[in-house]
C-alpha cells in the first residue's frame, strides 16, 4: 500500500532533477535540441503517412524521411562538437564546427532534391 | 555488249525455268506431278478408279515399273515430282538410283508419299516405313485376322477380309462428310513407334483383331493384337511433308471400291464399301488439297497508331494482327478457329492470349506490354491435328521509361515534398537563430 506513492514520488523527483539539470544547459544547445525534435517528429509523421497510403512513390518517401533523419544526425554532430563540457573537441573552434554543419547540410539537400522525383 | 547479252540469256533461262516448274509452291501448295511405282502394270487397270480420281483432280501421273532402270526422282538437283506413290509391296530393290535414302530425302525436302504394303511386303518397304515410325509386323507371313468384325461374304473364309470402321475423328483428314460404310481391308497390320510423335493412326483395327499367319495354328500369343494395330497411318513431318502408310494394297483397288459390305454381327448392309470415300479424302489431305495453312500480313503497332514501331516501351498498349488462310485445293479461304494464341515471349511467355477473329481470316488481339524490359518475341505456335504447323516469330525490343518519362508531381507524394522543403526552411531559420542568439 505504501509502495506506489513512493514510486510516484521517485518519478517526480527524477523529472524535477532532470528539469533542473537541463535548465543549466546553454541556450545554443537548447536551440539545437529543439531543431532535432522538429526533424525527428517530421520523420515520424511521414512514416505514419506511408503506413496509411502505401509505398508508392517510394523514392519520394525515402528522400522525405532521409532529409529529416540526416538533418537530425548532422544537428546532433554539431551539438557534440560545440558542447563546452565535451573535452574531446576542445581544440575545435565552434565556428569551424558550424561551417562543417552548413556544408554537410548543403550536400544532403542537394542529394535529397535529386532523389525527390 | 557481250555482258548485256549474257544477262539477257540468263534472265530468259530463269523465266523459262519458272514457267516450267508449275508445281508445288508457297502460293499453290497442291502437288502436281506424281510418280507411281507399281510391281505390275496390270495394277493400272485393277486400281483405275483411284488413279482416274487423281487425274480428274488435275494430277499428272507417271506410271513406272518399280524395277525400271530409268527411275529418277531428281535431275540436275531438281525434283521431277511432287509426290510418290509406292504400289509395289514386293519389290526388293528399286531400279535406277532410287533407294531408301533417296525416298527419305524426297520426304525431307517436303514432298509427299503414299506407301501401300501387302501380305508379302519386302524388307525395302518395311525399312521405309520403319524410318517414318511405322513398324509392320515382323512375321512376314502374318496378316490381320479378326473373328469379331470381319466382312460377311458368301463363303465362310479365314476372316482376313476385315470391315474396319474405327476412324480417327478429324474433319481435316477425312473430310466433313461422315464415312458411313465400313472400309474393307485385307493385308498386314502395323504398330506405331511410340518415340515418333508425328505419326497418327487413321484407321485402327477392332479390339478383337490380331496379327498372325491364318494357315498355321496359333501356338504363341500374337505380337500385335487389339486396337493397337493400325491399318492405315499418316505422318506429317515437321517440314509439312505428308506420308500415308497402308497395310493393304487392295484397299485402293476397284474391286474393294465397288463391293458391297456387311460387317459381321451387324444387320446394316451397304451397297458400296467406304473405301472410295476414305481413300479419296485421305489422298486429298496427303497431296495438300486440304489442311494447308499460311499466315500472312503479320503486323503490330501501338493502340491508336498504324505504323510499326522499332521498339516498344514497358506498359505500352499494343495491337497484334495476323491473317491465316487455308488452302482449299483451288484458292486460299479464310481459316476460322477460336484457338489461335499469341505469345509475348522472352525465355518464357509473359503474355499468352487467344486471338479473336473476324471470320475473314484476320486474327487480332491487343495487350499491355509487361513491366519488364528486354528483347521479346511475338510468337504464334499453331499445331493442330491434320493442319500444317504454323510457327511465326518476330523479335521486338522493349525499353524502360526514359528518365524524363516518369510521372512527376504526384499528389500522393506532396507530404514528402513538404517535409523536404520544411526541413530546408528549418535549416535556414535554425542557422539564423543559432548565429544571432547570445
Amino acid at each position: 500500500m505504501g509502495k506506489s506513492p513512493t514510486t510516484k514520488d521517485d518519478a517526480q523527483a527524477l523529472f524535477k532533477s532532470l528539469r533542473s539539470a537541463y535548465s543549466a544547459t546553454p541556450t545554443n544547445l537548447k536551440i539545437i535540441d529543439l531543431y532535432v525534435v522538429f526533424a525527428v517528429s517530421t520523420a515520424l509523421v511521414q512514416v505514419v503517412y506511408l503506413a496509411i497510403v502505401g509505398s508508392f512513390p517510394f523514392n519520394s518517401f525515402l528522400s522525405g524521411v532521409l532529409s529529416c533523419v540526416g538533418t537530425a544526425v548532422l544537428a546532433v554532430c554539431l551539438r557534440i562538437q560545440v558542447n563546452k563540457e565535451n573535452k574531446e573537441f576542445k581544440d575545435l573552434p565552434p565556428e569551424r564546427a558550424f561551417a562543417d554543419f552548413v556544408l554537410c547540410n548543403l550536400v544532403l539537400h542537394l542529394v535529397i532534391m535529386n532523389f525527390l522525383g | 555488249m557481250a555482258k548485256f547479252s549474257i544477262a539477257t540469256v540468263f534472265i530468259a533461262s530463269i523465266s523459262l525455268l519458272l514457267a516450267l516448274s508449275n508445281s508445288f509452291s508457297l502460293e499453290n501448295p497442291t502437288d502436281r506431278r506424281i510418280l507411281v511405282l507399281v510391281d505390275d502394270l496390270a495394277l493400272k487397270s485393277s486400281h483405275s478408279i483411284f488413279f482416274s480420281s487423281l487425274q480428274t483432280r488435275g494430277f499428272e501421273l507417271d506410271f513406272k515399273l518399280s524395277d525400271d532402270p530409268k527411275i529418277a526422282l531428281q535431275r540436275y538437283g531438281q525434283y521431277l515430282y511432287d509426290g510418290l506413290i509406292l504400289f509395289s509391296p514386293t519389290i526388293e530393290r528399286f531400279g535406277g538410283s532410287l533407294d531408301v535414302a533417296a525416298i527419305l530425302d524426297f520426304v525431307d525436302s517436303g514432298k509427299d508419299l503414299i506407301v501401300a504394303a501387302d501380305a508379302s511386303a519386302s524388307d525395302l518397304i518395311r525399312n521405309i516405313a520403319a524410318e517414318c515410325g511405322v513398324d509392320f509386323d515382323e512375321d512376314s507371313s502374318a496378316v490381320v485376322i479378326d473373328h469379331g468384325s470381319y466382312a460377311v461374304s458368301g463363303t465362310e473364309g479365314d476372316h482376313t477380309l476385315i470391315a474396319a470402321d474405327d476412324f480417327i475423328q478429324s474433319d481435316v483428314l477425312l473430310g466433313t462428310t461422315k464415312i458411313e460404310a465400313p472400309v474393307l481391308f485385307k493385308g498386314i497390320g502395323h504398330s506405331l513407334n511410340p518415340a515418333n510423335s508425328l505419326v497418327l493412326k487413321v484407321l485402327s483395327a477392332s479390339p478383337s483383331a490380331y496379327s498372325a499367319n491364318p494357315k498355321s495354328k496359333l501356338s504363341s500369343p500374337p505380337s500385335l493384337s487389339g486396337s493397337s494395330i493400325s491399318l492405315v497411318s499418316v505422318v506429317q513431318a515437321r517440314n509439312n511433308a505428308r506420308v500415308l502408310f497402308s497395310g493393304s494394297l487392295d484397299l485402293f483397288s476397284n474391286k474393294f471400291f465397288k463391293s458391297p459390305v456387311q460387317k459381321a454381327g451387324s444387320s446394316n448392309k451397304y451397297a458400296k464399301s467406304g473405301n472410295q470415300q476414305f481413300v479419296t479424302e485421305l489422298s486429298k489431305w496427303v497431296f495438300h488439297e486440304r489442311g494447308h495453312l499460311k499466315a500472312v500480313n503479320v503486323r503490330h503497332h501501338r493502340v491508336g497508331e498504324t505504323d510499326e514501331p522499332a521498339i516498344y516501351r514497358i506498359n505500352d498498349d499494343l495491337e497484334y494482327l495476323v491473317e491465316i488462310y487455308e488452302w482449299s485445293g483451288s484458292s486460299w479461304e479464310p481459316y476460322v478457329a477460336n484457338d489461335v494464341q499469341i505469345q509475348f515471349y522472352m525465355m518464357s511467355p509473359y503474355v499468352l492470349k487467344t486471338m479473336s477473329t473476324d471470320k475473314k481470316g484476320l486474327y487480332h488481339t491487343s495487350f499491355k506490354v509487361p513491366d519488364v524490359y528486354g528483347v521479346f518475341q511475338f510468337k504464334v505456335e499453331y499445331q493442330r491435328l491434320g493442319y500444317t504447323s504454323l510457327s511465326l516469330a518476330k523479335q521486338i525490343p522493349v525499353r524502360p521509361f526514359r528518365h524524363n518519362e516518369y510521372e512527376r508531381f504526384i499528389p500522393t507524394a506532396f507530404p514528402y515534398y513538404g517535409a523536404s522543403f520544411s526541413t530546408m526552411a528549418a535549416f535556414f531559420i535554425f542557422s539564423f537563430v543559432y548565429l544571432y542568439s547570445k
